[in-house]
């Protein structure tokens, strides 16, 4: 009975009690941003997705919690802007592809500046180290020593290995994100 | 007063506004961009008052309008469809001052896309080609093609109009598009509006319903998409031809598929153009016109019978149908109707009165319009065509509302009048009562300028109006608030004064100026008044004189004073007077200029002051021909952006001087040379104009040394020329040749290249004359099609162009102006010569002899001695400078002619060298 009561609650509370998060996805060029927001927001995947220019802005609705994604393009020259589009949300996704470690020290120099922003303070962090249905993908664990994750200290930080294009791990960010909806 | 009320009630009526639409707060309140949620109903109205500033002239900082322009961004995440239409009307604004715009590109494009809501999609489209760079065009190129071709109206010219404003950056990706924007053109009209509402019902509407995005059926598309054709195809005019022959439909014009007035306007519009640059399609365009001239549309008959009428060369008999148009619009009641035809009318009746004239009922109907500027053109057409006698009348009807039209057309009636006077002088009378009356009206600059210059041509060319002419600009400059035109007048009175029946009575309105004016004025008046002494034979008038110009000397201003000082001195002695004030040259101011621009440039000849007497002189004649304001007869009534729009005037004597120099001075060879002596006026052309290679020669004179410089054009495209020099011989001496500078390589694209030959002058005393063999040699290599690269072997060739004479005439005396008896009587004990030649009878007459040796000894003939009065004996005086510092040489021909003898020439120079004259004499005589 108890049991029943609680599913109805829910179910009503999913109805009435709708939340929202507003997140900002950045991260170096090609680590599957856009794909990323693709497949959580239609299941859709595609090999080929033309690089963003800028940001794309979508929303998407995940049971009772619907998530304002700003997707901003992670080319050198739109790297100065994430911190305009990090302003005011809940949290911050940052995806690197974990399969390609040549590029971790640029990924964790970018990451570290947008975080030194004083007014990004306190913003809760996600870290996806995606593309692991590839060979060579590098482990959660050395992921979080290379991007030097363990010295953030002011905010709530997750890491998950992750990949988009087998959906594997998806579910557990999307709990986490639904997490900072309010 | 005007603009400053204007200005007080500005801030009357902003008070709150001036505080609510201020940047400061605006960019305080961009807040609202950033909140969550977000408030439409805000943020559409801070949107509207950024954009608002933005039009009334504010301008935001870099950051600034950055700052505004990412808050802007954020407003993506709304759907409500007003605020996403102002996001981007402010982004588009805002694209130019902000940085980093191409952050929105992917927001933009998602918006752009087909399944997008319609209304969002033109909006989004005119804001990329905003916000795009160049180099992304590529990248949009499919969304354009499709939206191009869309059958919403708006969307295809939203992309059509983009694509116009991208094609300055990326042409040859908009190249790309013509067969789309052709599509557009051809697109049938009014099916779109069915097609929506069907279906509208059909998908069953969602949020997005027809009523939202009601389409137009103006057609206006095919005039953007028209705009965009020819900006694609203007540089090939056989396809501009081909496209207007499609689009016109036919001799009847019933066949075009254009239904919007305004894309028909266009095309005649581009059909003018066309015709104007080829002559051949004449024909069949002004068939095309004369069918647009029954179009169902005002404005298309219009624009037809304007271009007809506006058409060089037109003859009367094309002209009949569009005149008759334009009468049928003279009686229109819309104003605009009538304006259009009376300023067209005025325009085309300074060429063709008596085609006009047809019209002139109608037009006397129209000098009482309420609209004045209608009735201003009427009545300036009317003077136009009218005949002698209605003049008095019209005039009368003028001065009626002259005190209700504007400066501007006052100014446009003005000149009218001016040309009317020169028409029939015999009306003089009454158009000076006229223009003195308006003379005293209120007005600015333009207008008082417009009257002035009018009376002063009545002064010039009809006699007996210059004493009641006189006395009016007296009377105006006692009241004139415009330096400038007293300036002018009291210099007018100074010559023309002293020639009238009573010097006297201007005396005191020129003293008048002296004790009233400011210091510009005074010293006018001063000189004017100095004119008076000098030329007047009244005793006791040139005593007032002095006495005046004595009170002159306690003047509080230099300039008074010294002029003052001057003239006294000069009065008291008759060869002071000569050479001073009634002195008739001046200097070439072209030729002082280039010759001063070399004396500065060159650092060495500052050791000495600059020597002013080898500059030439021309008459005053002259020089008022030179810096001649169009004629009158020209710029009446013609539309004001035909002016701006005419070519840049030639390149006058002293800009092709300076631009010599300069290419000289960047060739080190020559930097020991010194100073140019002399250039050539204009290169001479050594080939004819359609051979393969053509070449122009310029002579440059230094003081020990010969300069020839060849402009070398290869004309054919796939070769290209190495070593190019030019060999010159010849058989006369006093000339060496020292070296020549060969042009490395030159190709169609490159030319024209420039080869030196440089010769020292053996003496450079002499004048020395020679003629040479001229022979272009090269290496000639064709050049390979597929890669553009010159072939590795090429064969020696020769090209032979004609002699280049080396000449007393054009290299070594330039014209100069003196007063020639004067200064024949100076030289008498100088160096000179005298020769008698029987010129032969191979010259048929007294002007044929004189022609010939103006062109052979390049001098300023004098006192229009040029042309021979008489059949049998003539004299003819010249005059010139020899460069160099050769001094001035004068001569005298004395020819007599008669039948079976020919030309007997008697030649005398008088120079201040012996050698010049030999030189004048063996140009003559060789």
């Amino acid at each position: 009975m108890a049991t029943f009561f609680s599913a109805l609650f829910q179910w009503l509370s999913g109805l009435f009690l709708s939340k929202t998060a507003e997140i900002a996805i950045v991260g170096l060029q090609a680590s599957g941003k856009t794909s990323f927001v693709n497949v959580i927001g239609s299941g859709q995947w595609s090999e080929d997705v033309v690089p963003t220019v800028g940001f794309i802005f979508r929303k998407v609705r995940k049971g009772n919690v619907t998530l304002k994604i700003w997707d901003v393009a992670g080319q050198p020259k739109f790297r100065s802007m994430w911190e305009r589009y990090c302003h005011g949300v809940d949290a911050i996704v940052f995806i690197i592809d974990s399969a390609d470690p040549e590029k971790f020290n640029t990924a964790r120099f970018e990451l570290h500046q947008l975080l030194g922003q004083p007014a990004l303070n306190g913003v809760p962090l996600l870290v996806l180290g995606n593309k692991n249905d590839l060979e060579g993908h590098v482990p959660v664990k050395d992921l979080i020593r290379d991007l030097q994750l363990d010295k953030i200290t002011d905010r709530p930080v997750s890491c998950y290995s992750c990949s988009v294009k087998n959906q594997h791990n998806l579910d557990i960010c999307l709990q986490w994100l639904a997490g900072r909806s309010h | 007063m005007s603009f400053a009320m204007a200005f007080s009630k500005k801030e009357d009526e902003s008070g709150l506004s001036s505080y609510y639409n201020n940047k400061t707060t605006i960019i305080q309140e961009a807040r609202v961009f950033n909140e969550s949620p977000i408030s439409a109903r805000k943020c559409r109205a801070l949107l509207t008052r950024i954009v608002y500033l933005l039009y009334v002239g504010e301008t935001f900082s870099a950051q600034e309008a950055t700052t505004l322009f990412f808050g802007t961004t954020k407003l993506f995440q709304h759907k409500d469809s007003a605020l996403r239409q102002a996001v981007y009307l402010a982004i588009k604004e805002l694209a130019t001052t902000a940085e980093d715009v191409i952050m929105v590109t992917a927001s933009i494009m998602k918006d752009m896309q087909p399944n997008s809501e319609v209304i969002y999609r033109p909006n989004a489209i005119r804001a990329l080609c905003r916000i795009i760079d160049p180099s992304m065009a590529q990248g949009v190129e499919r969304f354009f093609k499709a939206a191009i071709v869309d059958r919403n109206p708006s969307i295809a010219s939203a992309a059509l109009v983009s694509a116009y404003h991208l094609y300055p950056h990326a042409k040859d990706v908009v190249k790309r598009w013509v067969n789309e924007a052709q599509e557009a053109v051809n697109a049938k009209s009014g099916s779109y509006f069915g097609a929506t509402v069907t279906g509208g019902s059909f998908f069953g509407g969602g949020s997005q319903s027809a009523a939202q995005t009601v389409p137009s059926s103006s057609n206006i598309t095919q005039y953007h998409a028209l705009g965009l054709l020819y900006l694609i195809r203007q540089q090939d005019r056989m396809a501009v031809t081909k496209m207007i022959q499609q689009l016109g439909g036919g001799k009847s014009g019933a066949g075009t598929t254009l239904k919007n007035a305004m894309a028909l306007c266009m095309l005649i519009r581009y059909a003018a153009k066309v015709m104007e640059e080829d002559p051949n399609v004449q024909r069949q365009m002004i068939d095309l016109l004369e069918g647009w001239l029954r179009h169902k549309s005002d404005m298309v008959n219009f624009e037809a019978a304007r271009v007809i009428c506006e058409m060089k060369n037109v003859t009367a008999a094309q002209l009949t149908k569009s005149i008759a148009v334009m009468q049928l619009f003279l009686s229109s009641p819309k104003p605009v109707l009538k304006f259009a035809a009376t300023r067209t009318l005025a325009a085309l009746a300074l060429s063709h009165p008596t085609s006009v004239a047809v019209c002139n009922v109608d037009l006397e109907s129209l000098i009482t319009d309420t609209n004045r500027s209608v009735a201003t053109y009427a009545i300036t057409t009317l003077l136009k065509t009218g005949n002698e006698a209605s003049v008095d009348r019209l005039i009368k009807q003028i001065t009626g509302f002259m005190s209700e039209i504007s400066d501007e057309f006052k100014v446009i009636i003005v000149e009218a009048i001016r040309s009317l006077c020169l028409k029939f002088p015999a009306k003089h009378a009454a158009m000076l009562t006229f223009l003195s009356g308006v003379l005293r009206d209120e007005g600015g600059y333009d207008f008082k300028r417009a009257v002035v210059e009018a009376i002063f041509d009545m002064i010039k060319f009809i006699g007996e109006s210059k004493e009641q002419a006189l006395s009016h600009l007296c009377e105006f400059i006692e009241d004139c608030e415009f330096t400038k035109l007293s300036v002018r007048i009291l210099h007018l009175l100074g010559i023309e004064g002293p020639k009238s029946s009573q010097p006297q009575k201007y005396i005191r309105f020129i003293y008048n100026r002296v004790v009233l004016e400011n210091a510009a004025v005074r010293s006018a008046a001063v000189a004017s008044m100095a004119k008076f002494g000098v030329n007047s034979t009244d005793e006791k008038l040139n005593k007032s004189i002095v006495v005046l110009l004595n009170r002159c000397l306690d003047d509080i201003d230099d300039e008074v004073r010294d002029r003052a000082a001057m003239y006294l001195k000069v009065l008291k002695s008759q060869t002071l007077v000569d050479s001073y004030i009634k002195e008739d040259s001046v200097l070439s101011l072209a030729a002082l200029e280039s010759k001063l621009v070399s004396y500065v440039k060159d650092p060495s000849s500052s050791t000495q002051a600059f020597d002013v007497s080898t500059i030439p002189k021309i008459s005053r004649a002259q020089a008022a021909l030179e810096s001649a304001r169009p004629s009158t007869l020209d710029t009446i009534g013609v539309p004001a952006a035909r002016q701006a729009a005419a070519a840049p005037p030639p390149p006058s004597a002293a800009e092709t001087q300076s631009a010599y120099a300069e290419q000289l001075a960047a060739v080190p060879s020559f930097a020991s040379y010194g100073v140019i002596l002399n250039s050539s006026a204009k290169p001479v052309p050594l080939t004819e104009s359609e051979t393969e290679y053509q070449v122009t020669c310029v002579k440059h004179i230094f003081k020990e040394h010969v300069v020839f410089q060849f402009n070398v054009s290869n004309t054919l495209p796939d070769t290209v020329l190495e070593q190019v020099t030019m060999a010159m011989q010849t058989e006369d001496t006093g000339l060496t040749q020292e070296f020549v500078l060969p042009i490395a390589s030159l190709s169609a694209a490159t030319s024209p290249g420039i080869a030196y030959v440089s010769f020292t002058r053996d003496a450079p005393d002499d004048y020395a004359t020679a003629t040479f063999q001229c022979t272009l040699q090269f290496v000639s290599k064709e050049l390979d099609p597929s890669t553009g690269e010159p072939e590795a072997e090429g064969y020696e060739d020769e090209y032979q162009t004609e002699e280049v004479e080396l000449s007393a005439g054009g290299d070594y005396i330039v014209p100069s102006y003196v007063q020639f008896g004067a200064e024949w009587d100076r030289l008498k004990g100088g160096p000179s010569a005298t020769e008698t030649f029987g010129l032969g009878t191979a010259v048929e007459s007294l002007k044929a002899a004189c022609d010939s040796i103006i062109e052979v000894l390049n001098m300023e003939p004098l006192g229009g001695t040029e042309v021979p009065t008489s059949t049998s004996v003539h004299t003819l005086q010249l005059s010139g400078l020899v460069t160099g510092g050769g001094g001035k040489v004068l001569v005298r021909c004395r020819m007599t002619f008669s039948q079976g003898v020919g030309v007997t020439l008697e030649l005398g120079v008088r120079a201040e060298k012996q050698d010049v004259c030999q030189l004048v004499v063996n140009a003559v005589g060789g």
